[in-house]
């Protein structure tokens, strides 16, 4: 899924700072972030990584989790997920 | 007198404790210096030739030394488990109340293996990652008469990253020597959407796979296993069923260094990458396992950064500083076979190009099994 930018949150969201981690660490932390919460929830995954880019949204692909949209800003990629199942 | 204390004993503890000694060798026999080295055992070992004992080409003992027999006589070894660091007092608090000072801190403590974080994990499946799940898994291969065997990495980071791979090639190997190739299935899982996480390794490991008919399945991050139905279910809501399961177990870093105001959320230490000194903690290195360093949590890593450290704490004893650099080296052989390996070298800046497998890497690392004691323990070169 593409989008090109992040909307107000809509519930609280829980942010995960992975700026200055290389892949797969963002991924990792994000998919720790999922197994931690509820089906609903909002997730900020923050970026520095390229490589994350490709990784990041195939999984959520594969994981049926929804990518809301993601923004880059400074060198940081911020990417919005929804926790749907 | 000057003292640095060095708490861990497997590879990156013994190494640089051997290497801080041999630069330092006038003061430590002058009284100037003394080095200790804290270890839950005493015992080190090769962790390397635990894959090798499961395929019969190391027996147990091979993989095991007294920790005493490979430090320098003058290094003092302390047969504790440690409590907490305090920084601030540079002081370690051992279990059972011993306190013990130091100048200098050398945090090699490695990474722990949890597999009761996965339901399920210890009950059902076989692990390489200690010696005694090693014979157990060398065991059920000798007389496995052929089925489906699956190989999961329960999560990242884990050491020796190149493990599960060669595990595969290994039991592929295997089986076809049993001639029961044709009666099994190998099914390889990983928890990201690539075989392995380097970009350059990944292909030419996908397409090995690919050769010898392994069934790939990423990203695939297990949730549970059912011991009874031998089945596994991800994350991602796949479901794979299995007669013999190989896994990976979740690791960590040392519990005390949450304790110690340490450890990130894994437990392993915000390390700076080229100094190798804790992030705003002063007089403290990190190596091995223990940093939080996104390269590989190998063997070679902790050797490489053992070189570097024993050259700091050496400097920063004598009075200057910690400027020798580690440039993320990195050297693992890969077993891509019973009898051939390959293998991947790189650095912060230059990615691995694995060449082609051969009988002569698969000599070389065999050669290595047999040196390491000598050549890496007790830093003879």
């Amino acid at each position: 899924m593409s989008a090109e930018t992040v909307p107000p949150a809509s519930s609280p969201r829980r942010v995960i700072d992975a700026r200055g981690s290389w892949c797969p660490g963002p991924l990792m932390e994000l998919i720790a972030a999922i197994r931690e919460e509820d089906v609903g929830t909002e997730l900020e995954l923050l970026s520095s990584d390229e490589g994350s880019r490709k990784d990041v949204p195939l999984w959520l692909e594969k994981a049926g989790q929804t990518l809301v949209g993601m923004t880059s800003e400074g060198g940081v990629d911020h990417y919005l997920i929804r926790k749907v199942r | 007198m000057k003292r640095v204390v060095v708490l861990g004993g497997g590879i990156g503890g013994t190494t640089v404790a051997n290497r801080i000694r041999r630069l330092l060798a006038n003061e430590v026999a002058g009284g100037q210096v003394q080095i200790q080295v804290v270890d839950r055992e005493g015992i080190h070992a090769y962790q390397p030739g635990f894959l090798m004992v499961v395929f019969d080409k190391m027996r147990p003992e091979e993989t095991k030394q007294a920790e005493s027999h490979l430090l320098h006589r003058s290094i003092e070894l302390v047969k504790a488990e440690v409590e907490k660091v305090d920084a601030a007092q540079k002081k370690v608090l051992l279990k059972g109340g011993r306190e013990m000072t130091y100048d200098l801190l050398v945090i090699a403590s490695g990474s722990v293996l949890h597999p009761e974080l996965v339901p399920g994990f210890s009950e059902a499946a076989h692990t390489f990652y200690d010696l005694s799940n090693a014979e157990k898994l060398r065991d059920a291969l000798r007389s496995f008469p052929g089925g489906r065997i699956v190989v999961n990495v329960a999560g990242l980071p884990y050491k020796c990253p190149v493990a599960p791979l060669e595990v595969t090639f290994m039991l592929d190997d295997f089986l076809r020597s049993r001639g029961i190739r044709d009666k099994s299935e190998i099914h390889y899982t990983y928890p990201i959407p690539k075989v392995f996480g380097i970009d350059t390794v990944a292909p030419v490991m996908q397409k090995l796979m690919v050769d010898r008919g392994i069934s790939i399945h990423v990203p695939f991050n297990v949730q549970t296993i059912d011991p009874a139905k031998k089945s596994m279910t991800s994350l991602e809501g796949d479901t794979l069923t299995f007669d013999l399961l190989v896994g990976i177990p979740p690791h960590r870093g040392a519990d005390f260094l949450q304790a110690s105001g340490l450890g990130d959320k894994g437990n392993w230490v915000p390390t700076d990458r080229y100094a190798l000194t804790a992030d705003g903690k002063e007089g403290i290195f990190v190596l091995g396992d223990a940093t939080n360093i996104p390269i590989s949590k190998a063997g070679s890593t902790a050797d490489y950064e053992a070189e570097v450290v024993a050259q700091n704490v050496a400097s920063v004893v004598r009075g200057g500083g910690p400027t020798a650099r580690y440039e993320g080296r990195v050297y693992c052989w890969i077993m891509t076979g019973l009898t051939q390996a390959t293998y991947i070298k790189f650095d912060y800046l230059h990615p691995p190009h694995p060449p082609t497998p051969s009988f002569a890497h698969y000599w070389n690392k065999t050669i290595y099994n047999r040196a390491y004691w000598d050549m890496t323990a007790r830093a003879m070169f």
